[in-house]
């Protein structure tokens, strides 16, 4: 069968097509992350205190509204979905670099997209922590050599979800949006607990 | 007077479409973290070209250009413009720290850096950030990304008491507000 998406895999645009269109849905991005509110640290980090669960809510609808669209277009023949980048999972490399990050989320409120589109509302924190961000980097390539073996260790390429559970994509869709969608929940009930007396 | 934030589950399906198109087009989705590795060796590799022995470095370089010269570094570019005039349009470009407003601004810059530090570090593990691996990865079913998020939130809550100050404004004035 041939597919039409994702258009620059199978050719149909050029890359510097492809890089003008980079900057055109970074411009989205950052517009959508300054309209939602991603843009301030104290909002984001209102998150772990369960002050407000605007980021959680975000992210799981992005998630689901995401992976409708990939389930509608693949079941019309309209997108190859093997050809779209996935990230490889390392499993000790995941699990380590996720609570360290956990640690500066909390401790900084950014990552580093947020942080950018940040720093174009004028916030100054946000310049702080990209300035971090350099030197996160320098630091990692000094202990590159120390750390290469553990960095790609626990590897286990490309797997998806109906590869450890079965099925097949249907399968990972469907519990994409359960699992997202009882995280929502689980954190609403969560935040009644936890802001007893409080206005939400 | 300033704009309210978009409601969050408008604001999730407006983003979710925008992820679906980025990866119908470029074949790949949002990303940021990448760009500040590879400016940083960039930054290295002009001061000195010894740094290129460094094989994490050399990886950027193999394509035989600018470790610039990549997808995800000219988004970047995008998002700081898109924030930018996002805040423009709503009135809410300021320049100012995001903070409890009685936490010292020294501190709250420290934390924002040694954060960025920590975060940057940790992306070069995990392959990307909550953009790149976070929800790129769960947009196209990742096993790997689901471990990274569940040890991103279990880390952020774990830590999140030595935080509070900073973040939460435990007045008596919110009350009445």
């Amino acid at each position: 069968m041939d597919f039409i998406l994702p258009l620059y895999k199978n050719g149909l645009i050029s890359p510097e097509a492809n890089l003008f269109f980079a900057v055109v849905m970074g411009f989205a991005f950052g517009f959508v992350l300054e309209r939602t509110g991603f843009t301030r640290s104290q909002y984001i980090a209102d998150t772990f205190y369960f002050k407000n669960l605007a980021v959680p809510k975000i992210m799981g609808v992005t998630v689901i509204t995401a992976t409708t669209w990939f389930i509608l277009f693949a079941s019309m023949g309209w997108i190859d979905l093997g050809a779209l980048f996935t990230p490889k999972t390392y499993v000790w490399p995941y699990l380590v670099g996720g609570l360290l990050f956990g640690l500066g989320m909390v401790m900084a409120g950014y990552c580093p997209g947020t942080a950018v589109a940040g720093l174009g509302t004028g916030k100054s924190d946000a310049l702080v922590f990209i300035l971090g961000l350099f030197g996160g980097a320098f630091l990692y390539f000094l202990l590159y050599p120390m750390i290469a073996d553990f960095a790609s260790s626990t590897d286990l390429g490309v797997l998806k979800l109906h590869d450890l559970f079965g099925g097949n994509e249907y399968t990972s869709y469907i519990l994409t949006v359960i699992v997202e969608s009882a995280i929502i929940g689980f954190l609403m009930i969560l935040q009644k607990l936890t802001n007893k007396g409080e206005k939400a | 007077m300033e704009k309210q934030y978009w409601n969050p589950y408008f604001g999730g399906v407006v983003l979710g479409t925008m992820l679906f198109l980025v990866f119908a087009i470029a074949s790949q989705g949002f990303g940021a973290s990448g760009t500040f590795s590879r400016a940083t060796a960039q930054l290295l590799v002009d001061s000195d070209k010894s740094w290129l022995h460094n094989a994490y470095i050399a990886s950027y370089f193999r394509h035989g250009g600018s470790a610039l010269n990549n997808w995800t570094v000219i988004e970047t570019v995008g998002i700081l413009l898109g924030g930018f005039a996002s805040a423009l349009l709503a009135g809410r470009f300021m320049f100012r720290p995001d903070k409890a407003r009685r936490y010292p601004v020294a501190k709250r810059f420290l934390w924002a850096f040694v954060g960025g530090m920590i975060i940057e570090f940790s992306t070069r593990l995990t392959r990307g950030c909550t953009s790149g691996q976070g929800l790129d990865g769960m947009a196209t079913f990742s096993v790997g990304t689901w471990i990274f998020m569940f040890a991103v939130f279990a880390a952020a809550l774990i830590f999140s008491p030595l935080f509070r100050k900073q973040w939460v404004d435990d007045d008596i004035e919110e009350g009445g507000a």
